[in-house]
């Protein structure tokens, strides 16, 4: 297990601000009922970890929210914005919500450089020596800044998921939304990982997290919600969810992985 | 006191190896060697001999020396000039190796356009668009080759108007006309002042690429985007057509004119070569379909996503993310294509276009008997084109290969 | 703020744009203006293509007729089937003499027979299985549409290839019924479970010794008229060039890719050249150097009919492409299996027969079936060089007096035939790959 627990829980600095919310949303795959009734608000500054079994939606549900997957019934309103079928809206919301993926995803035929001075330069249309700059600005954030000129297939799996993190911070997104990001790390690469969002949640970041890293939510979370299919089953703040779990599902959950 | 002594040390010696003869892997490896050459050559020798000797007693000929031994008969459609009589061995050869070009040059442009657009409609979100290009996919790739070259003959030369009822391609100016006996074209016969039309067409060519470089820079500098594409178009072909205009449209045409029983002047095309190209074109356009499907699909599906969640729109998406990944993956199969393409115009000898092997390998081969030297030209030939395409491909090949630990 | 649902949320069903056969049109179809109009104008084209050929193929084609006359007489616009119906025969037997067809039949069925045991998972010794067919059921089909004298090798051959089917037959029925092997069945049937291996061994071998000289002797009575290859035609003349060509291009695919991996450079270049050289000339040509270099190839005297010359080409030419498709196979094994096998000891070639190739050819197996779809549609080029294979007896249908002209309609049922045979085993060649991909053993 990652040792961050030792930094003590973060300060948070929740605003009043909402960031997301999301009425009664509910999701099909087809025939099968995969989010049911979900119901979430999300708050600037907020830090949110989701867990749960595999199969349980928790995946499909942060995928909803910077519309890489669609929703039937109900509302998601992200920065204001409501995801419907305007693509204008989609483009947007897209360039204020930055992914981080379990696999990395990073372009193989692109520099790490180049990765991550894509976005910038093609969406925000910023100038190169600018994109340069913010990349290698956020390259020393995640503390590979050496790597620029590398390619992705020469970097291991730690780097590469730092890289990851680097290129969705490029685009000054407002929220960060982190799909299992170390599920496809090798033990010791976890840490460095973990480290930087750590850091990244200390300047204020709004971020929600896929993961099953229950240190990592003791130390940053404000709030930690279990879900199990398809539902919120429960939602509580860390010392309550992980010290006095209060339904079965989540308890039978905990005594498995913890 | 006394120091002790310490014991000599041991003088170790290197064991040696025995020598088996039999098991030494270097002879053995050598006396396989020589069985497979001993084999080989005894064969090669056999065949050889067998050959020279039944040469001589059917009284063939044999030597190079038919190169300049002039050829009896005449091709039915030749790039080059030729006087049937007087053109020799040589002549037809290189008339027939034109001719193999020249269709599959033609089919692999024709295929390959067609294919991607086939393999795009494959990927297509409507179910039913996706549907018929399958169909059109599976159906094309079933049927043999040759079947589809002698049905589409068939069907040219049974559904072509007589020469006297020709149907006009140009809408009534009669300047492209197609009958069972061919395609007529009108050739252009360019006036004095049409270089200059051709200098404004280069200049605009060249104007575009330095606008698009400039447009580059700016982006580098300011990040603002400029709009190339279209003003490039625009420019190509509005530019020197008012150049064209300008200077009295000084372009004359060779046009086909119905003389007797025939049609004079301009450029014909035979029938064969046209249903040889249009079944070349769709059976390998079928295949190319597959290649590039395959390799859009190969590129993983969170490479679109990741693109997609930085913002970037669904069209720099594909040309920026997806098809710089795919194309490694469609370029190998492409090209081998390609060269089955050039291989599969030899079916020609089906339906008497005159190709190289219809030209050189059949007919030559019936008349002057040359065997062993026309089979091999021929075959040498296609292992010619073959080496050359394998070694661009592997150019390409090294290119492309992603950077990896 | 602790628990939000108590109680699980029960499943809805899906609203209508998920499930619902309108839902789906839409979202596929009609998602938009211009994919409306796409799909509307792709239902047009499908529209006049499957009329057309509706109407062109059945609804105003002839059927009976005794000539192209008729047909006309019948419908100006319609196919005339008549004239593909009249060559049926031919188009299937070539000119195979009329009462003699039923060896073509029973020769396919013995193969269908023969075959069958390698789908059922309760028959043990597949390999076996196979390697009789390709061994023995050449001689014994040679024989059966050939007829003619038989000589003594070929006799043998014949006995031997009745007591094998026999034997996978008694096989077949043991393992269905008692789920054993046929060997273990025998020596429990004579009560010599307790024997040593020796003495079983040796029962067995007498055993196959008495069903050899039987079947010997059975044979010899046997005696079917000689049908000169000159009459073998049609899809049974495709058939047995494709099906001798790949049986054939196999072993000697794999003794080229062997070749062209061998670390012996004589062996590596000499190997690697004749792949090359093959593989980049077209088959057409490789047909034309067989019917005019081979009869030169030949020492004075010695003939070989063109349907030999055939396929020998066709058999060099697909061992060079097998090669390449086995070399594929070779390469996708880990190099681990080379590094576990040598450490036990294996050599060279114990390596590869025990442990490489037999893993190497499962995973071939679909790209095998690739190759006899493949080599089943080269294969109508024999027609050009005069060889009546289906091709060939379909352009004859319009030489012949009472369908002179007829191009089309035969051309179509060939191209029909073609396509049900060759997308339906490519169909299954992907079920075979999803099957063996999955790990699952026969």
């Amino acid at each position: 297990m990652s040792d961050t627990q030792t930094k003590g829980q973060l300060a948070s600095a929740i605003s009043t601000e909402v960031m997301i919310e999301i009425n009664q949303m509910n999701k099909w795959y087809g025939a099968f009922h995969v989010l049911k009734d979900i119901n979430l608000t999300v708050h600037k500054g907020e830090r949110i970890v989701i867990c749960g079994p595999s199969g349980s939606g928790k995946s499909t549900l942060i995928r909803c929210i910077n519309a890489l997957e669609e929703h039937q019934e109900g509302e998601i309103i992200v920065d204001g914005i409501l995801l419907g079928k305007n693509l204008k809206n989609l483009d947007h919301i897209r360039t204020e919500v930055g992914m981080v993926f379990q696999n990395f995803n990073l372009f193989p035929h692109l520099t790490i450089l180049e990765n991550l001075t894509m976005g910038p330069i093609w969406v925000r249309k910023k100038n190169k020596a600018d994109a340069i700059e913010t990349a290698m600005t956020y390259l020393e954030r995640v503390k590979i800044p050496e790597q620029a000129d590398k390619y992705p297939g020469q970097l291991s799996g730690g780097q590469q998921q730092r890289v990851a993190i680097a290129r969705s911070l490029c685009m000054n997104p407002k929220i960060m939304l982190f799909d299992e990001p170390t599920s496809a790390l090798d033990p010791e690469m976890i840490k460095e990982v973990l480290d930087v969002m750590v850091d990244l949640a200390d300047t204020g970041m709004t971020m929600i997290v896929v993961t099953h890293e229950m240190g990592f939510a003791k130390t940053i979370a404000d709030e930690v919600i279990f879900m199990d299919e398809g539902d919120i089953v429960e939602r509580n703040n860390p010392d309550a969810f992980f010290g006095n779990p209060e339904h079965e599902r989540t308890q039978k959950f905990l005594s498995q992985i913890l | 006191m006394s120091k002790e002594a310490k014991p000599k040390a041991e003088i170790r010696v290197r064991p040696k190896e025995e020598f088996n003869f039999f098991q030494d892997q270097r002879v053995r490896s050598a006396l396989y060697q020589l069985l497979t050459a001993g084999i080989v050559g005894w064969l090669a020798w056999y065949l050889i001999s067998n050959t020279a000797h039944n040469l001589e007693v059917r009284g063939m000929n044999t030597g190079f020396g038919f190169w300049n031994v002039s050829a009896g008969f005449d091709a039915d459609f030749k790039l080059v000039d030729y006087t049937p009589g007087i053109g020799t061995y040589g002549d037809i050869l290189w008339i027939g190796a034109l001719n193999t070009l020249l269709i599959s040059f033609l089919a692999i442009v024709l295929s390959t356009i067609l294919g991607f657009f086939v393999g795009v409609l494959r990927l297509s979100s409507n179910w039913l668009v996706a549907k018929v290009a399958l169909a059109f996919v599976e159906v094309f790739r079933n049927v043999p080759l040759l079947i589809q070259i002698v049905f589409w003959y068939i069907g040219v030369f049974s559904l072509l108007p007589v020469v006297k009822k020709s149907l006009d391609l140009s809408l009534g100016a009669e300047r492209v006309v197609l009958n069972n006996r061919g395609l007529y074209m009108s050739t252009p016969i360019p006036g004095d002042l049409f270089w200059m039309t051709l200098a404004t067409l280069l200049a605009a060519v060249i104007g575009a690429l330095i606008f698009r470089h400039r447009a580059h820079k700016v982006q580098d500098k300011s990040g603002k985007q400029i709009k190339t594409l279209l003003p490039s178009i625009a420019a190509i072909i509005l530019l020197p057509l008012i150049v064209f205009l300008a200077t009295g449209m000084p372009l004359e045409w060779d046009v086909p004119v119905l003389t007797g029983f025939n049609y004079v002047g301009g450029t014909s095309l035979p029938p064969a070569f046209l249903a040889l190209l249009v079944s070349l074109s769709i059976y390998h356009a079928a295949h190319i379909a597959e290649s590039v499907r395959a390799g859009i699909l190969s590129v993983k599906k969170g490479q679109s996503e990741a693109a997609l969640s930085i913002g970037l729109k669904p069209g720099r998406v594909m040309s920026m993310v997806v098809i710089p990944q795919a194309m490694p993956a469609i370029v190998p199969p492409l090209i081998s294509n390609w060269m089955n393409t050039v291989k599969n115009s030899s079916l020609a000898v089906a339906i008497g276009y005159s190709d190289i092997v219809s030209l050189f390998m059949q007919t030559s081969l019936n008349q002057a008997g040359y065997a062993v030297e026309m089979v091999g030209m021929t075959m040498a030939f296609y292992m010619f084109i073959s080496l050359t395409i394998s070694f661009f491909l592997n150019i390409y090949n090294k290119r492309v290969q992603l950077v990896e630990r | 703020m602790a628990i939000i649902k108590a109680k699980k949320t029960p499943d809805r069903s899906a609203p209508a744009s998920e499930t619902s056969v309108l839902g789906w049109l839409q979202k596929n179809l009609f998602s938009s203006a211009f994919n409306t109009a796409l799909t509307l104008f792709t239902l047009y084209i499908i529209y006049l293509t499957i009329s057309g050929v509706y109407v062109w193929g059945l609804a105003d084609a002839t059927f009976v007729a005794e000539n192209r006359r008729e047909c006309y007489d019948n419908s100006l616009t319609g196919a005339c089937w008549a004239g593909v119906i009249d060559w049926l025969d031919n188009i299937f037997y070539g000119r195979y003499p009329r009462e003699e067809i039923w060896r073509i039949n029973f020769g396919g069925l013995l193969l269908a027979l023969w075959m069958a045991p390698l789908w059922i998972s309760r028959v043990k010794g597949k390999v076996l299985v196979g390697a009789t067919v390709v061994v023995f059921y050449p001689f014994l089909a040679g024989y059966l549409f050939a007829g003619g004298d038989k000589g003594f090798f070929m006799q043998f051959m014949i006995s031997g290839a009745i007591v094998a089917f026999a034997i996978n037959m008694a096989n077949t029925i043991t393992g269905l019924t008692k789920n054993l092997g046929l060997n273990a069945f025998l020596i429990q049937s004579l009560g010599q479970t307790k024997a040593t291996d020796k003495t079983q061994r040796n029962i067995l071998l007498l055993l196959a010794a008495f069903a050899f000289g039987a079947a010997y002797l059975w044979q010899m009575s046997w005696s079917f008229e000689g049908v000169t290859w000159t009459k073998w035609g049609g899809l049974f003349l495709t058939l047995v060039i494709s099906g001798i060509g790949i049986a054939s291009a196999l072993p000697g695919g794999i003794i080229l890719a062997l070749g062209r991996r061998s670390k012996l450079p004589i062996v590596r270049v000499l190997s690697t050249g004749f792949i090359e050289v093959f593989r980049s000339v077209p088959l057409i040509t490789v047909l034309f150097m067989a019917t005019t270099m081979f009869p030169l190839f030949m020492p004075e005297g010695f003939v070989l009919n063109k349907l030999v010359q055939v396929i020998i080409a066709v058999i060099l030419f697909n061992a060079c492409y097998m090669a390449e498709t086995v070399r594929a196979g070779l390469q996708a094994i880990p190099k681990g299996q080379f590094e576990g096998a040598h450490t036990i000891g294996l050599g060279y070639w114990g390596t590869m027969g025990l442990i490489i190739m037999p893993q190497a050819l499962k995973h071939m197996i679909p790209n095998i079936v690739g190759s006899f779809i493949g080599l089943l549609k080269d294969t109508t080029l024999v027609s050009i060089i005069g060889l009546f294979d289906i091709l060939g007896m379909l352009r004859s249908i319009s030489k012949d007096v009472p369908w002179l002209g007829l191009h089309k309609e035969p051309l179509v049922f060939g191209a029909v035939l073609f396509f049900l045979l060759c997308f339906s085993m490519s169909k299954y060649s992907r079920h075979l790959e999803v099957k063996l991909s999955a790990g699952r053993k026969h």
